[in-house]
């Protein structure tokens, strides 16, 4: 059973496609690892998931549940953590999740238990503004895992988190879904990070999806393209590289088949 | 539960205790009129609130709106300042509810500043014009409670500027403009004192009762209108997104 599921859902702003028509499949109780470079479209499509960005065209469904209209009981189902940490910086941490808290309406006890999974317990009382990044980080991941949900959906978690930081929030995402029964949708724009977490992997280049499957088959995929396989990080890369050298001579093309119309076409008034 | 929320939102930014003090400032105004100048004021031969209003509500109504204004700014402020209106867009919650939760608090404070300004009309009253306190109290409260229906689409106006304006200087440029704009608006056209930075400035003491009625009909409709204005706001915005 998919957890979360897209029909060629794809966002346009003013001429400039962000998300072109992808097609996902999150199955439940997976971690799945969405990889692209800067700019492919990720956070786009995790904010479609969370009501924050509308889709130009497609449809997307998450628990069973249609957006537009369940959106209120999608974000009920859902812990999320978008680009940057998100926060009132007048606020101590434990009072930030206190306000989640109170519209999730979650026992008190929920703040103390996210406080302690993400390793902010010390630092609850100081103002989150004074936090570092690495801080804001833990608490943004403390309020999506606040009150278990069964989706989580994380947008580049380890991002200015130190190499221990990395590790733990890493095994933390690891262990989720057996701990608590939930499906984790994340991102990161290095394979070689994701692969060390997720169950299925999904990749997207300028909006597109490239490859979705698990690590196994994509090392298949690869090999059959003729990509590097034993090195994941030189591999992501040809996979990228092919896919923009590929798109480049679709440009061409396009501007040679313009550039001939126009010419013929003003032939044709010569004449 | 939403007002509950807003209102630990608002924990270290002085916001209530910013009104307390915009409110006492402001009902120094007429006290320090009146030690100055009680013999001009006591000559008049008029109701003791009525003297008081007419010499000092200019003044004050115009600190109460730049109070109003700082305070809608403040509640957004926080939002717009780490983020935290994105984290409360994925949350369970609609956003309008945040927007009238926010004016639920902005309403109380404000009610405070009027609360405040109302005992300096009373004790100058009773300090320089013997007046009884039955009258006085019930003259104040009169005033101060058609100002404050009259002030409500001012508050709502600001709010929604507010909630459109991520940078907190672009909020408060704006409503600085609109409070002087409204300072200079002709005061005997009843059309350009509909604006609803201009509202604030009528007195209730020797107006007719059919002015009174239409103005109180103007400040509720106005106030409805910019609630569904803001509703209207919020859906497109979700669209446009």
């Amino acid at each position: 059973m998919n957890m979360i599921e897209t029909k060629k859902l794809a966002k346009t702003y003013s001429g400039f496609t962000a998300v072109n028509g992808i097609s996902l499949h999150v199955p439940k109780g997976s971690v799945y690892g969405f990889v692209g470079p800067n700019g492919a479209g990720k956070s786009t499509t995790m904010k479609m998931f969370l009501g924050l960005t509308r889709p130009t065209a497609g449809s997307f469904t998450i628990n069973n549940m249609q957006y537009p209209q369940d959106r209120v009981k999608i974000l009920r189902n859902v812990g999320s953590f978008i680009e940057a940490p998100a926060f009132y910086g007048n606020l101590t941490g434990e009072e930030n999740l206190d306000i989640i808290r109170r519209i999730l309406r979650l026992p008190k006890s929920s703040v103390t238990d996210a406080l302690e999974l993400v390793g902010l317990t010390e630092h609850r009382r100081r103002l989150a503004k004074k936090y570092s990044l690495g801080m804001k980080q833990r608490l943004g991941l403390a309020g999506a895992l606040l009150g278990r949900p069964p989706i989580l959906i994380l947008d580049e978690p380890t991002n200015g988190l130190d190499p221990v930081g990395i590790h733990e929030i890493r095994m933390l995402i690891r262990s989720l879904p057996e701990k608590f029964d939930c499906t984790v949708f994340v991102s990161s724009h290095l394979l070689s990070e994701i692969e060390l977490m997720a169950d299925n992997i999904g990749i997207l280049n300028h909006g597109r999806l490239l490859f979705e499957g698990t690590l196994e088959e994509l090392k298949e995929d690869a090999a059959m393209k003729g990509y590097p396989t034993d090195n994941l990080e030189d591999m992501f890369l040809a996979l990228i590289e092919d896919d923009n050298s590929r798109k480049g001579s679709n440009r061409k093309n396009n501007s040679k088949r313009d550039s001939r119309k126009t010419e013929s076409s003003r032939k044709g008034g010569a004449r | 539960m939403s007002l509950y929320t807003e209102f630990r939102k608002l924990k270290r930014t002085c916001f209530f205790p910013a009104f307390a003090a915009g409110g006492v400032l402001s009902a120094a105004f007429p006290v320090l009129n009146m030690a100055v100048r009680s013999e001009l004021f006591t000559a008049i031969n008029a109701p003791a609130i009525q003297i008081l209003m007419e010499n000092n509500w200019e003044m004050m109504v115009m600190l109460n709106l730049l109070l109003l204004i700082t305070g809608a700014c403040i509640l957004y402020h926080i939002e717009y300042a780490e983020n935290g209106i994105q984290k409360m867009q994925a949350l369970p919650l609609r956003e309008a509810s945040l927007f009238f939760g926010k004016a639920a608090l902005l309403v109380p404070a404000f009610a405070l500043m009027a609360v405040i300004e109302a005992a300096s009309l009373i004790f100058c009253g009773a300090r320089w014009f013997n007046e009884s306190a039955g009258t006085l109290i019930s003259d104040a409260a009169a005033s101060l409670g058609f100002a404050f229906l009259l002030t409500l689409p001012a508050l709502i106006l600001s709010l929604m500027i507010s909630s459109l304006c991520q940078n907190m200087w672009t909020m408060l440029g704006i409503g600085v403009l609109c409070v002087f704009t409204a300072s200079m608006l002709p005061a005997d056209s009843f059309l350009a004192s509909l604006f609803p930075y201009a509202m604030p400035f009528q007195i209730l003491p020797g107006m007719e009762t059919e002015q009174i009625t239409r103005y109180c009909i103007a400040a509720a409709a106005e106030t409805a209108v910019l609630g569904s204005a803001e509703l209207i706001i919020l859906k497109t915005r979700r669209l446009f997104a």
